[in-house]
């Protein structure tokens, strides 16, 4: 039987709520309901970072803590969990961070200093070293209009020389684990919220309804209701689910539960594929990647999902979870603009990439801002090349065309070719005619194309140890 | 006057801005019964409404009533100076996100979904969406203004060089991290008290009186601090606290209206882009000599302050060049575009934008190093003193400037070594450029140029400081405390810091120009001046003395004496002597003639210099910032810690305005970038590690400005020139020494790549 109330730790406060809007963001909640101002809003779409907040969680006894966008961010999922805000971190004096921050001067008009220091604080729990990488890293989430973020990434690499008050986390932990992670159910007039944390009752509820929404980060789908303003009736919180939570390395092939966070893959993956690591670490922001997963990217079906090409080019397969089961490759689940082949009451439940020991694999994302940016054009490449012979090859690009595509007419020249610069530079010519990409506000068609072609040289450059990227 | 302020305080709200508990606009407790609103706009740039279906709007849930332009009692217009920013439009649709009514209702959100259920029935026709456009078709908002000087056609007889072009600088959102937000609280007797995030607290008031058809004295503003403004509040905010005002009144109850940032982007106007072209004749040592220039720019659909914005681009285009022979010719475009309007800079950054990359052509065309150019041109001390507009230099330090920097940046040895990294890479390559700036201090609307303060002590010696500007970052309230503490000789723990409101210091003028800190400043000296003589008078008087008085470290010393200030208030107290005082401060010597712009619109200059290096990819056209060096004259810095950070953060808005930050029309006129995740200003990321900030240490104000210093707000943001220019630099390295003319701005990766051959 599901409960149908939710528990949470606001700072160290227990909190049951169940008489709430099932779509009302933890932004609003803090704001209008407990007068806690502080946290803020600057965007209420995820890239400001103004809202931002820490969740701590219970891990093997111990709190794990994660920073995430409140705006963006449906309170029900915080069940189970603790949501610290910026009143919070100042015990009897300042945290560490905060004086830091002060003697920095990392505040002018002050509006994004809440979202930062929460920044920070992330950083600090974590025991993040404050390397230039890291914090720009880290900062990524966070714009700041006034200060230039100088003074800002100063206050980080001072703030671990500041002594911070110990406290005793009993309380909090002991609180945590009062609370009970049964599946729940909550009902507010037509809506329901659900919480799941094993497949099958998922799967069982899931059949019931016809228009439930999926929800892992809501790095997607929460802009439905902040921005668009809808009403989502039937959401699916699969965020605590432990059967779609794992990553498992099992027979040469990596399983990625569809709703394990960004940031909880990467530590796996860096040893796999440090390319594909790496151009996660450009992918949304540390907010986002705190939260948002594969599956939900793989469900938002957009054409600038910066994993589906890679994904793709690695072959890599996705389970879909109904009535049955199946598998099938990525390659083969996209129909047309934002068109799946997901059916309604079926799921994502684990994408599968095989692991390819000799092969180099590529991740070029080509945005117009470096950090948290949508890509114009992405294009991932999977190939093996034996003496200089193109043995492997498989390009997928992002950007160019409704659905992240193959090039295969250019992936089929190079195939068994030399790799150099007379067949990358008809690979070109190729490549150019196979795509008729969109003009927009990230960039021209002309572009576009030009950055296909440009990629492929780049991957000539960089398999010939030329320099040719500056990130 | 000329006291130095040693106490490098830091901001005045440093504390609460880190615990969140600094109050903005949308942080006060909320009153009783509050409605919010929201605003319905236009969603086509050019058209007549047939008709408009209210009824599902109406029907929403939680929704108790839309307000429409038959609601105002009063004028429908918040237009600053000049008319034409209707509030709502019943008719004609002349630019996208125009407003048309406000759906008031119970919450934000609910609001919001009620607005977008309205069916709008209209007839679409073709808007003129860009500069091109409104040239051809003559469509201005205000008149073409000429300048000339000195002799053109002699002037290009003379030169042996001859460079055409066309140039063009990009609009820019100012994104505030507070968006647009206003709440109006109904008082007895008809009165409003009214919360706004705005940079201009008495305009507000008078519009709202206007719009209500009211006296002023009956509208009550009040502004504790903004999360940001960059020029984005100066006349934008009016329309949002003149809807809750309206709807206040209508309803007689509390109304709000936070803007989604969508909605904001989407309403409010943006930096103008600018149009050159241009024809330079010099001679073969880089010397300009002739110079005519066509300078156009996007005003959008009304005045707004338009006019002063394009002069202040005329009056900067010379930036810290001798021009002697000159033509200007300014348009002020009128297009179905939201209305642009103040930004950090002015106008002035566009003008030097055009003049810097004059220079950089005229270098690349005589194969010389640029920062020789740019020297040989600088205004000199003695001769070639003298702008354009007739206004004698007389401050100058650009010269002094430059050669610390080139010096202190090793910007030659970079420069060789630049050189010989690309030659090595063949798809990276490194540019690096140096660019001074010279910014003229004063509104150029002469009667702006006026601040009044009031300052009281209360009986136990502490003091309450209030005056018209407002704060929005650029830290004026420490820096107005300190002058305070100092006048007054007490602790800057002493003075209060208080919201700025129109019932204190009634018809001041906006936070801007740069302007604030100077004019505020010298209005509370005066105040404070005015209670200093009663009390010095009192001392003469009570202590039998006539001996100099000194007021220092909370006390007061006359003859070998030393008492409290706080036992010198009571006494004076006591004896009736007057503790509150207004204070008035007038800027002298500037005047301009507004047809000819002859004359001296300003009160002085500052004046700053930056380094900036580069890398691109020529194959992506993806690029980075690798290091930036600035020194930058302050005059006698009131408190450095605040000044530095005014320009790190004026150079990195600048850095956005030029590389990341594209504003994109649709040629239907509707804007494509409404968005952070499609508006890209700079992260962490774009700023470098290797930033080095220098305050010029020979600073000094000539003008009796107080504490000698100089205004920092808006001089920084022209710092970052250098950034495009060294990104043309790179560019000009990459294509092997064939010209970079062709670069427009923002240099996004993709115009970067354009423009490689
Ligand atoms: C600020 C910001 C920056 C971003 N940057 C990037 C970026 O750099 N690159 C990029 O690719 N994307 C980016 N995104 C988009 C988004 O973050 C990604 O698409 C993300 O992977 C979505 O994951 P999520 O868990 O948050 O999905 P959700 O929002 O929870 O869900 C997204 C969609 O997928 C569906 N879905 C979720 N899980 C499943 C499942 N198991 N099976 C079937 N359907 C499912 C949902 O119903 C929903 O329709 C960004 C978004 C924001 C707000
Ligand atoms: S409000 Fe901007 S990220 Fe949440
Ligand atoms: S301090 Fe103003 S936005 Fe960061």
């Amino acid at each position: 039987m599901s409960r149908a109330h939710v528990d949470f730790l606001l700072n160290e406060e227990k909190i049951s709520i169940k008489d709430l809007d099932t779509n009302i963001t933890v932004l609003n909640y803090l704001r209008n309901n407990h007068e806690l101002t502080g946290t803020k809003e600057g965007c209420a779409s995820g890239d400001c970072g103004a809202c931002t907040a820490v969740v701590g969680e219970l891990k093997e006894n111990k709190i794990s803590y994660k920073s995430i966008n409140t705006c963006i961010t449906f309170l029900y999922s915080l069940h189970g969990k603790q949501l610290i805000t910026v009143e919070h971190i100042q015990k009897n004096k300042l945290h560490p961070v905060q004086q830091s921050m002060i003697d920095s001067d990392g505040s002018q008009c002050g509006f994004c200093t809440p979202g930062i220091i929460m920044s920070m604080y992330n950083m600090y729990k974590n025991k993040i070293k404050p390397t230039e990488e890291n914090i720009d890293k880290f900062l990524s989430g966070n714009l700041c209009r006034c200060t230039g973020y100088l003074p800002i990434k100063n206050a980080i690499k001072n703030m671990y020389s500041y002594k911070s008050n110990k406290f005793s986390k009993s309380k909090v932990i002991r609180l945590l684990k009062s609370i009970k992670k049964t599946d729940i159910v909550i009902k507010k007039n037509d809506s329901k919220f659900f919480i799941h944390y094993n497949l099958n009752s998922l799967i069982k509820d899931y059949q019931k309804i016809s228009n439930g929404h999926l929800l892992v980060g809501g790095t997607d789908l929460a802009l439905e209701v902040t921005k668009k303003r809808k009403d989502l009736k039937n959401i699916f919180y699969l965020g605590s689910n432990k059967d779609l939570n794992y990553v498992k390395n099992k027979n040469n092939n990596l399983h990625i539960g569809s709703a394990t966070p960004i940031n909880d893959i990467l530590p796996i993956l860096e040893n796999i594929y440090p390319t594909f690591a790496k151009m996660f670490e450009r992918y949304g922001s540390e907010q986002i990647r705190n939260t948002a997963s594969l599956g939900g990217n793989i469900g938002s079906a957009s054409p600038i999902g910066d994993s589906l090409p890679v994904l793709i080019a690695l072959n890599s397969k996705i389970v879909i979870q109904g009535k049955v089961k199946k598998t099938l490759l990525l390659d083969n689940y996209f129909l047309s603009y934002r068109k799946t082949k997901l059916k309604h009451n079926e799921i994502i439940k684990e994408i599968i990439i095989p692991i390819y020991k000799k092969n180099i694999l590529k991740c070029y994302k080509i945005s117009k801002r470096i950090d948290d940016d949508i890509s114009s054009v992405f294009m991932a490449i999977n190939a093996r090349i034996e003496k200089n012979i193109i043995k492997e090859i498989k390009i997928v690009c992002g950007g160019l065309a409704e659905t992240p595509k193959i090039a295969k007419k250019a992936q089929k020249f190079l195939l068994n070719k030399i790799f150099n610069e007379e067949n990358i530079n008809e690979a070109k010519k190729i490549i150019k005619k196979e795509f008729d990409p969109i003009d927009d506000m990230r960039a021209s068609k002309n572009y576009r194309t030009k950055i296909s072609q440009n990629l492929l040289e780049r991957f000539l450059y960089e398999n010939n140890k030329i320099k040719s990227t500056l990130y | 006057m000329d006291k130095i302020f040693t106490k490098n305080i830091e901001h005045e709200s440093a504390v609460k801005h880190v615990t969140g508990k600094a109050i903005y606009t949308d942080d006060i407790s909320e009153p009783k019964n509050l409605l919010h609103a929201v605003i319905g706009y236009s969603n086509c740039s050019k058209g007549v409404i047939k008709k408009i279906d209210y009824k599902d709007v109406l029907s929403s849930e939680g929704v108790v009533d839309i307000i429409t332009e038959k609601d105002i009692e009063g004028i429908n217009d918040v237009g600053p100076i000049f008319k034409g920013d209707k509030i709502f439009t019943s008719k004609n649709i002349e630019y996208y996100g125009q407003p048309i009514f406000a759906v008031i209702a119970k919450t934000n959100n609910l609001a919001k979904k009620a607005a977008l259920k309205v069916k709008i029935d209209l007839k679409i026709s073709k808007p003129i969406v860009s500069i091109e456009e409104a040239l051809k078709k003559k469509s201005f908002v205000l008149k073409p203004k000429h300048l000339t000087r000195g002799n053109i056609k002699y002037g290009f007889k003379k030169s042996n060089n001859i460079l055409k072009g066309k140039l063009y600088s990009g609009g820019q959102d100012h994104f505030y991290l507070e968006g647009q937000i206003a709440m109006t609280i109904p008082q007895e007797d008809n009165n409003f008290l009214v919360y706004s995030s705005t940079q201009h607290p008495s305009e507000t008031q008078q519009i709202i009186g206007k719009v209500l058809k009211q006296n002023y004295n009956s509208i009550h503003v009040i502004v504790r601090r903004i999360g940001g403004g960059f020029g984005g509040k100066e006349t934008q905010s009016f329309l949002f606290a003149a809807i809750t005002s309206i709807a206040a009144k209508k309803l007689s109850k509390p109304v709000k209206l936070r803007v989604d940032r969508d909605d904001d982007m989407i309403m409010t106007g943006k930096r103008h882009d600018f149009l050159f072209d241009y024809e330079v004749g010099f001679n073969n040592s880089g010397e300009i000599l002739a110079l005519k220039i066509m300078m156009a720019s996007r005003c959008g659909i009304s005045p707004d302050l338009s006019g002063a914005i394009n002069d202040r681009a005329i009056y900067h285009i010379d930036n810290a060049y001798f021009l002697p022979n000159i033509e200007i010719n300014s348009y002020r475009c009128k297009t179905n575009t939201v209305s642009n309007t103040a930004f950090r800079g002015f106008g002035g950054p566009q003008g030097m934008f055009c003049i810097e990359n004059i220079i950089e052509n005229i270098a690349q065309k005589l194969n010389r190093e640029a920062s020789e150019i740019r020297k040989i041109n600088f205004y000199k001390d003695k001769i070639k003193n003298t702008t354009h507009y007739g206004m004698r230099i007389t401050d100058n330090v650009i010269e002094d400037i430059f050669n610390k920097l080139i010096k202190k940046s090793n910007y030659k040895k970079r420069r060789a070594e630049i050189n010989n990294f690309n030659k090595k890479n063949k798809v990276l390559k490194k540019g690096i450029a140096i660019t001074p700036v010279k910014f003229g201090i004063s509104f150029t609307t002469t009667h702006l140029n006026q601040g009044g303060a009031l300052v009281h002590i209360y009986t136990d010696g502490s003091i309450h400081l209030n005056h018209g500007g407002i704060e929005m970052g650029q830290g004026l309230m420490t820096k107005l405390a300190l002058v305070a503490s100092n006048e007054f000789g007490l602790y800057y723990e002493n003075i209060k810091i208080s919201s700025t409101d129109t019932e204190k210091v009634p018809n001041t003028s906006a936070s801007a120009a740069s302007a604030t800190t100077d004019i505020n400043g010298a209005a509370i000296v005066n105040a404070i001046n005015n209670i200093k003589s009663g009390l010095n008078e009192f001392i003469y008087d009570y202590f039998k003395t006539n001996s100099k008085i000194k007021y220092e470290n909370n006390f007061v010393y006359f003859d070998k004496r030393k008492i409290s200030f706080k036992e010198l208030i009571n006494t004076a107290y006591l004896n009736r002597i007057p503790l509150s005082s207004s204070g008035f401060y007038k800027t002298d010597k500037i005047n301009v003639n507004t047809k000819t712009l002859q004359g001296r619109p300003f009160l002085y200059f500052t004046y700053g210099a930056a380094v900036t290096e580069v890398i691109i990819d020529k194959l992506t056209g993806e690029n980075k910032i690798l290091q930036v060096d600035i020194i930058h004259d302050v005059g006698n810095s009131i408190n450095k810690r605040i000044d530095k950070g005014q320009i790190e953060g004026g150079y990195i808005q600048g850095l956005g305005w030029l590389t990341t930050e594209e504003v994109s029309w649709k040629s239907n006129g509707v804007l494509a970038t409404h968005s952070p995740s499609t508006y890209k200003i700079p992260t962490a990321g774009e700023t470098p590690f290797k930033f080095n900030v220098e305050i010029y240490d020979h600073g000094f104000n000539k003008e009796k400005v107080i504490n000698r210093s100089k205004a920092v707000g808006e001089p920084p943001f022209m710092l970052a020139i250098s950034s495009f220019i060294a990104l043309k630099d790179a560019v000009y390295n990459a294509n092997k020494g064939k010209n970079s003319e062709n670069l427009i701005a923002p240099a996004t990766a993709e115009n970067i790549l354009k423009s490689l051959h």
